[in-house]
């Protein structure tokens, strides 16, 4: 089921993969397209959520409402769940991402209820 | 007096040392408005060399050097650079009545060499285009959110100019930022959501434009450019372009900038997508021929 869901992301444009993470770098369940995942994604991945929950707490204990890292060929958008659940989609850069951030927030109540 | 000067062209308001005014208006015709807390002056450029200062708090007036140290007593200090059309300059001369003014002016560029040097402090000409930046302070940790990261109005009274001041400001280690640079950056300051933009380095803050505490701001921006310098190793993806974080009150975006980085603070209803192209086009057109 949550498999369905993360296939949705993949469906838009130049999405390359939609993982549900841990914030310990675990990944619940994954879907990727065209993409092979590195080693150290998960330990990417980790490290953005930890750094950003901390960076975040500095402007009076505010959450996190979105991280965005971008290269010059991909980018990243990472957007939490719940707790330390987050959602992650690789995307190329000609991605929308308009598109993408509203499926995220569409989809997070169907996605807390699988977890 | 301030009130006669010709408007000018503004290039927008910044905070920066003082001595930065000095080492960025080599190619400058115009007025240097100068705001400090509920004072107000300016500097006449040309092309670098600055023919009158003024300040003036309540009924209190400075002129000359007794301006120009008051300025240079202060760390830092709002600023706002307007460009003057030949006749505009005309104009803003006559109104000085530059004639009797230029014996009283000091030419700051020909002084700096002569300030004494101090323990750690190094100081260099890089051609034309040398930044003056802020003496490095320990970052102090933030408390409040980006609204409140915004200063207040002041509105008490400041104390007295200080006529004279017998000690020369420090002149920290400088970094480079050109007039193209602060033209761009004053450009991104004008959109619709930005709340400030500073251009910084490992060291120091270099540039700030919009009303926020920067040392916070500061701390914030180098930890986010510290997790992309963690992760970008780690990742096939190309050049790093800028990392935003994203929270209810607003974003904070860091991107690298030249040698430097950018940091910019918005609102949350920014066009993220207008600021994303801009930093792309920063990074692929160094020559800054940048379309804001």
């Amino acid at each position: 089921m949550l498999k369905q869901i993360l296939n949705k992301f993949l469906i838009l444009n130049d999405v390359q993969a939609a993982i549900v993470i841990q914030e310990n770098g675990e990944i619940i369940q994954s879907m990727k397209s065209g993409i092979v995942f590195k080693e150290d994604l998960q330990g990417v991945l980790s490290a953005v959520m930890l750094d950003s929950k901390k960076t975040a707490a500095q402007f009076g204990n505010a959450s996190i409402s979105m991280v965005f890292v971008e290269f010059s060929d991909y980018f990243l958008i990472l957007g939490p769940i719940m707790e330390e659940f987050y959602l992650a989609i690789i995307a190329k850069n000609t991605a929308n991402i308009g598109q993408i951030t509203y499926e995220m927030k569409k989809n997070q109540d169907a996605i807390v209820s699988l977890l | 007096m301030i009130d006669q000067l010709p408007e000018g062209n503004s290039i927008g308001w910044m905070q920066a040392p003082p001595q930065w005014i000095f080492t960025h208006t080599v190619r400058f015709i115009g007025v240097v408005r100068v705001v400090i807390q509920d004072g107000e002056g300016f500097i006449l450029i040309k092309k670098g060399k600055p023919l009158v200062y003024y300040f003036k708090h309540g009924r209190i007036e400075l002129r000359g050097h007794a301006a120009l140290d008051y300025f240079s007593s202060q760390p830092t200090i709002e600023i706002n650079l307007c460009r003057y059309t030949p006749e505009e300059f005309s104009q803003a001369l006559k109104i000085c009545d530059v004639g009797k003014t230029v014996p009283e002016t000091v030419d700051v560029q020909k002084q700096a060499p002569a300030v004494p040097a101090q323990a750690g402090v190094v100081e260099k000409t890089m051609e034309d285009s040398t930044v003056i930046s802020q003496p490095e302070q320990p970052p102090p940790v933030l408390t409040e959110k980006p609204e409140l990261m915004r200063r207040n109005p002041v509105t008490a009274v400041p104390a007295k100019p200080v006529a004279a001041v017998t000690e020369r400001p420090i002149i920290p280690e400088p970094a480079i930022l050109d007039d193209p640079d602060i033209k761009i950056i004053g450009q991104i300051k004008k959109l619709n959501g930005i709340v400030a933009i500073s251009v910084f380095n490992d060291d120091r803050n270099i540039l700030l434009m919009g009303d926020v505490e920067i040392d916070p701001l500061l701390k914030i921006a180098r930890t986010m450019l510290a997790t992309t310098k963690r992760i970008t190793p780690h990742l096939d993806w190309g050049s790093f372009i800028h990392m935003t974080l994203q929270i209810p009150e607003g974003n904070v975006i860091v991107a690298p900038y030249h040698e430097n980085n950018l940091c910019i603070l918005t609102t949350r209803t920014i066009n993220i997508g207008h600021i994303r192209r801009i930093l792309r086009d920063l990074q692929q057109d160094r020559s800054g021929e940048v379309m804001v």
